[in-house]
């Protein structure tokens, strides 16, 4: 088959990450990988080889302004946007898990291959408004999760959290698959942007059967997102999988399914805007249940993990905000939030390998006076928890306010007075993790202990989360570059809103 | 030179955050360094504060800055810094108080003295820029911001329970702020934009209802700073706890940000919504000035004391705000600085007594006064100041409020003029009685008792940070025009726009003609028939 230029063009940001993933376990086929560091460091290496060139590729389009496509598969602005989001998350996973795995003594080269399957999956999952293409990259980036959730199989908890991360995510997956079948049924085409125009022009758009798609639809991204009622697996899951991986799945697996929600129901799904309208209600009121359960719950952790997958839940929650406003300045300003959130955690999750946390449980009192030890860390992390709470002058906050000032101009008062209600409660959680960090003095048990333990040596996650406090930062200052140059483009060009 | 000479406000609000965070990049061990030059660089702004905004001081100056700064969803956000006659003595307050407290409590903290200093000057930053800003957004950053490093002050370097007083701090006051960024948020949205006057003239086309709405969202943000009873309740905790530098900050600056937000946003923005509650603000002021000065007085620890006298004496403040007159309004401008200096010099004073003495409990203490004599007399020219005595400065303000509160001319002012006056009886009374169980007295010649560990008298160190503060008092008490003289002006506008009932004249009976009676406030010269008549009942 011959492949004009520009189809390349849509495919290889795909591709390399691909191949890359391929190359991997055939360098760990080696038994002796756990001796043999030069394997290691070449395993490393492939990956963020792969990750940097299509990166580098994806960024050369988005400076072109190229919008190639592969047949279904459409590599637009939009896409672009969510693959420079979704390698940047990826590269900083990387060079967190090297040291992180070095700290839990588990190495294997299977986590790196899995890890850029899925980003493969969420690019494809983010780029198409085919039903087929969109299933196959749901499956194709949950699969590798639930792999990577249980990969340090020495732990029962990580295959536990695996274990239900995978039924739970299995069942979500068919819901959205039902979905899709029932649109594709009384649509008549795979496409959904097609399939929508169809049932409007035959009046079916309140057809019940119709609606019942788009609900299951819809139910699959709100298991993606982690909102409420469908978050149960977040803090298990969390909690069973490494820092770097909790970290990457925080950040890329909500994004991607955000950014896909945005393009497949005000997008695609745009000519039934009758059962957007019901639709949009159901998720105002998720949206309420997630921020108030999300925020609530995550006041009583004493795991760290556990608060920041709570934390992560209530994120889904002000992000939903965005689609209960439903203007293309609220998309926007979630968009924005994406990128700041991706900071934010990574560098969060980034910090505990920075920290040298390992074992199964991580509570607050195991980072106690730990900012004061290592203070270019501990400005890191009051910049993270700041930004997480929403004050001013970190990027959190401006994510933030163009939700708010969305929902207050859409005339949704009352949901903004209960989202900053929300952050305020989530500024306690927050605030005790900065309480550990410099308030706290060690107990003289954890100093002797801390005494015995090697020095913590992780520089590649220090170094992450020095640039993701820097993302915070210039959130905070740069946010017309940010939010003009960068996200607006993404919706103007990818998606057509905001012209 | 010629962008620094027409920048330097934005020098003046960044110089000192700059310096923080290159002290902050300073080694651990180089502690000492970083607090020289933490001191070096305060006084610098102060001494360029002077120089660059006292020039002029004329009638109606303004120096600002402007520039467009981003445009998010639609709305404009300014880089605006104002200096005028409405802020300008509380940014000098500022300044003045920020290198004073630094040296004030050199040797206080023993540990990671770097990062104190740092964060020292990025809360004055966030103070200047507070003050300055003359776009609601930017305000609203230097609003929030201070949170930050004033959090770490007392939750690290804080007494026993800092942790819980840092967090109640924190949490309090972003309640009120977040609430009020939704009515933020609600107003730009009408007016298309942050600019303080455009907003204003947006609300004003906004039903009655909803302007009161917003003005009770912007009220409640700051008489949390305040703070106003009943949401005080943050106040003694984070004072108490706080470090002695904190604790002089919070009382010196941050609080009067909460009066400065009324006279500078709340009032001029919803004038109708604003004289619409100026009776509860009013009883809330009274009940603030009654209640804390008598909660004040059964304090055991000194630095409670002081923090409840606080509440006592921002009442104060609201009341004149309250009154709407041009000499309450002024009164509580004057109250303000007041309050800083006064307040300010007691913690200072405080701290100086618990370095020595390692307690702050008035029962531990007794016959201060021959042990420490330098000391006794500072002590006792603030406690007079803070009473306010004629000759101090705090006299005068509470005269303008009293007399701008009885000549008011909303009906309720005569009754609470008179209430908040026993506030000030109250005042001599508790300051007297902590003073004299303190100072006067035989020694308390117990072993365990602070009188015991006093061994030294203030040094010259200490000396010469008292100093100025008692020039001040007396300044400001012997001539106050200096002080007010900018902020008439402005006042006497701001009164114009909200219509402000005009106040009250009297007249010596018998009435002798029918001729206007001479003006009682400073601006507004009515008939005294006419006033009477037009006596508002709210």
């Amino acid at each position: 088959m011959n492949l004009t230029p520009s189809q390349w063009a849509a495919l290889l940001p795909l591709l390399i990450p691909a191949f890359g993933a391929c190359l991997i376990p055939l360098m760990s086929l080696d038994k002796d990988q756990a001796t043999a560091k030069w394997i290691r460091g070449a395993m490393y290496g492939t990956a963020l080889l792969a990750v940097a060139a299509s990166f580098w590729y994806l960024t050369d389009l988005w400076t072109t302004g190229a919008q190639p496509s592969f047949f279904q598969l459409r590599m637009d602005r939009l896409a672009q946007f969510t693959g420079i989001f979704l390698l940047v998350a990826a590269a900083m996973t990387i060079l967190q898990s090297w040291d992180h795995f070095h700290q839990e003594g588990w190495v294997k080269g299977e986590t790196l291959s899995l890890l850029l399957f899925s980003v493969v999956g969420m690019m494809l999952f983010a780029s198409t408004t085919h039903f087929a293409l969109l299933f196959l990259g749901l499956e194709l980036f949950s699969i590798p999760l639930y792999a990577l959730v249980g990969t340090v199989r020495a732990r029962s908890e990580s295959a536990e959290g695996g274990m239900k991360y995978f039924l739970t995510g299995a069942v979500a997956s068919s819901c959205f698959l039902m979905g899709g079948v029932l649109i594709y049924g009384l649509g008549g085409s795979l496409d959904l942007a097609a399939a929508a125009l169809t049932l409007k022009v035959h009046g079916l758009a309140l057809d019940p059967l119709v609606l019942t798609g788009a609900a299951l639809l819809l139910l699959g991204f709100l298991f993606k997102v982690s909102a409420v009622p469908f978050h149960q697996w977040t803090p298990d899951a969390y909690e069973a999988s490494p820092h770097p991986i909790a970290g990457f799945m925080s950040v890329a697996t909500k994004g991607v399914a955000f950014i896909t929600l945005l393009r497949i129901f005000p997008g695609s799904l745009a000519p039934l805007s009758a059962v957007g309208v019901k639709l949009q209600a159901v998720v105002a009121v998720l949206a309420v249940a997630t921020l108030v359960l999300g925020n609530l719950t995550a006041l009583v952790q004493t795991n760290v993990k556990r608060m920041l997958a709570y934390s992560s839940i209530s994120h889904a929650g002000y992000l939903l905000l965005a689609f209960v406003a439903g203007t293309p300045a609220a998309y926007n300003g979630m968009l924005y939030y994406l990128v700041i959130y991706l900071a934010m955690n990574m560098g969060a999750f980034g910090l505990l390998t920075a920290f040298g946390l390992v074992g199964e449980h991580t509570t607050f009192d195991d980072l106690r006076g730990l900012g004061w030890k290592r203070p270019a860390m501990g400005v890191a992390a009051a910049i993270f928890m700041l930004s997480l709470a929403g004050i001013p002058p970190m990027g959190g906050f401006y994510g933030k306010y163009m939700i708010f000032r969305e929902l207050v101009s859409t005339g949704h008062v009352g949901m903004a007075i209960l989202g900053v209600l929300a952050s305020l409660v989530s500024a306690y959680y927050y605030l005790r993790f900065l309480v550990a960090l410099f308030l706290q003095a060690p107990s003289a048990e954890a100093e002797r202990l801390a005494s015995d333990r090697p020095t913590v040596h992780a520089p590649l996650a220090g170094a992450t989360v020095l640039v993701a406090a820097a993302i915070v930062l210039a959130g905070g200052f740069l946010q017309t570059f940010l939010a003009d140059g960068f996200t607006r483009r993404a919706l103007v060009d990818g998606l057509g809103l905001l012209r | 030179m010629t962008w620094l000479t027409s920048h330097q406000l934005t020098i003046l609000v960044f110089a000192p955050a700059l310096l923080g965070f290159l002290l902050l990049a300073l080694p651990h061990n180089l502690g000492r360094l970083a607090r020289m030059l933490g001191l070096m660089g305060a006084l610098a702004v102060f001494v360029f504060s002077l120089a660059w905004l006292l020039g002029h001081r004329g009638a109606g100056f303004i120096l600002a800055e402007r520039a467009a700064w981003f445009t998010l969803v639609g709305l404009p956000v300014d880089y605006a810094l104002t200096v005028d006659g409405l802020n300008l003595w509380l940014v000098l307050l500022t300044t003045f108080l920020v290198p004073l407290t630094m040296l004030g409590t050199w040797t206080s903290l023993k540990d990671r003295m770097g990062t104190f200093t740092a964060l020292f000057l990025m809360l004055e930053t966030g103070m200047l820029g507070a003050l300055m800003a003359q776009d609601l957004f930017f305000f609203y950053l230097f609003w929030e911001a201070m949170l930050i490093p004033m959090y770490f002050m007392i939750g690290v370097w804080g007494g026993d329970e800092r942790r819980y007083a840092a967090n109640k701090f924190f949490l309090y006051t972003l309640a009120g702020s977040l609430l009020w960024l939704v009515a933020l948020l609600y107003l730009a949205n009408k007016a298309g934009g942050f600019n303080p006057v455009l907003m204003g003239q947006a609300a004003a086309l906004l039903p009655f209802n909803v302007q009161c709405w917003l003005y009770v969202a912007f009220a409640v943000a700051f008489a949390i700073k305040v703070p106003l009873f009943p949401l005080h309740t943050w106040l003694p905790d984070a004072h108490v706890q706080a470090p002695t530098a904190g604790s002089v900050i919070l009382a010196g600056v941050l609080l009067k940000l909460g009066g400065y937000g009324f006279i500078r946003f709340a009032i001029p923005m919803f004038p109708q919504a604003a004289m619409h509650y100026a009776k509860p603000l009013a009883i809330l002021s009274v009940i603030a000035i009654v209640y804390g000065a008598l909660v004040a007085m059964v304090q055991r620890d000194i630095k409670k004391l002081v923090a409840y006298s606080s509440v006592s004496h921002m009442g104060f403040v609201m009341l004149g705000l309250a009154s709407f007159t041009v000499i309450g309004t002024q009164g509580a401008m004057l109250q303000m600085l007041n309050h800083g200096i006064s307040t300010g010099a007691l913690f200072l004073l405080v701290g100086m007594l618990y370095d020595r003495a390692h307690t702050r409990m008035i029962a531990d203490f007794g016959g201060v006064a021959v042990k420490m004599p330098v000391f006794t007399a500072f002590f006792f020219i603030v406690t007079l100041s803070s009473i306010g005595l004629p000759l101090t400065n705090g006299f005068v303000g509470e005269f303008w409020i009293l007399n701008g509160t009885f000549l008011s001319g909303f009906s309720w002012g005569r009754l609470y003029a008179c209430l908040a006056t026993s506030g000030v009886l109250l005042g001599a009374v508790y300051m007297l009685w902590m003073f004299k169980r303190v100072f006067w007295g035989p020694e308390n010649k117990d072993e365990d008792s602070g009188t015991h560990h006093l061994h030294s008298d203030l040094n010259a160190r200490e000396v010469a940070v008292m100093l100025p503060i008692v020039v001040l008092i007396l300044w400001m008490g012997v001539h106050p025009k200096t002080f007010v003289a900018v902020s008439e002006a402005p006042v006497a506008a701001l009164l114009l726009e909200a219509k402000a009932p005009p106040p009250r004249t009297f007249v010596l009976k018998p009435a002798v003609h029918e001729a206007p009676a001479a003006p009682a406030g400073h601006g507004h010269a009515e008939p005294a028939g006419h006033a009477e008549a037009q006596e508002v009942h709210r």
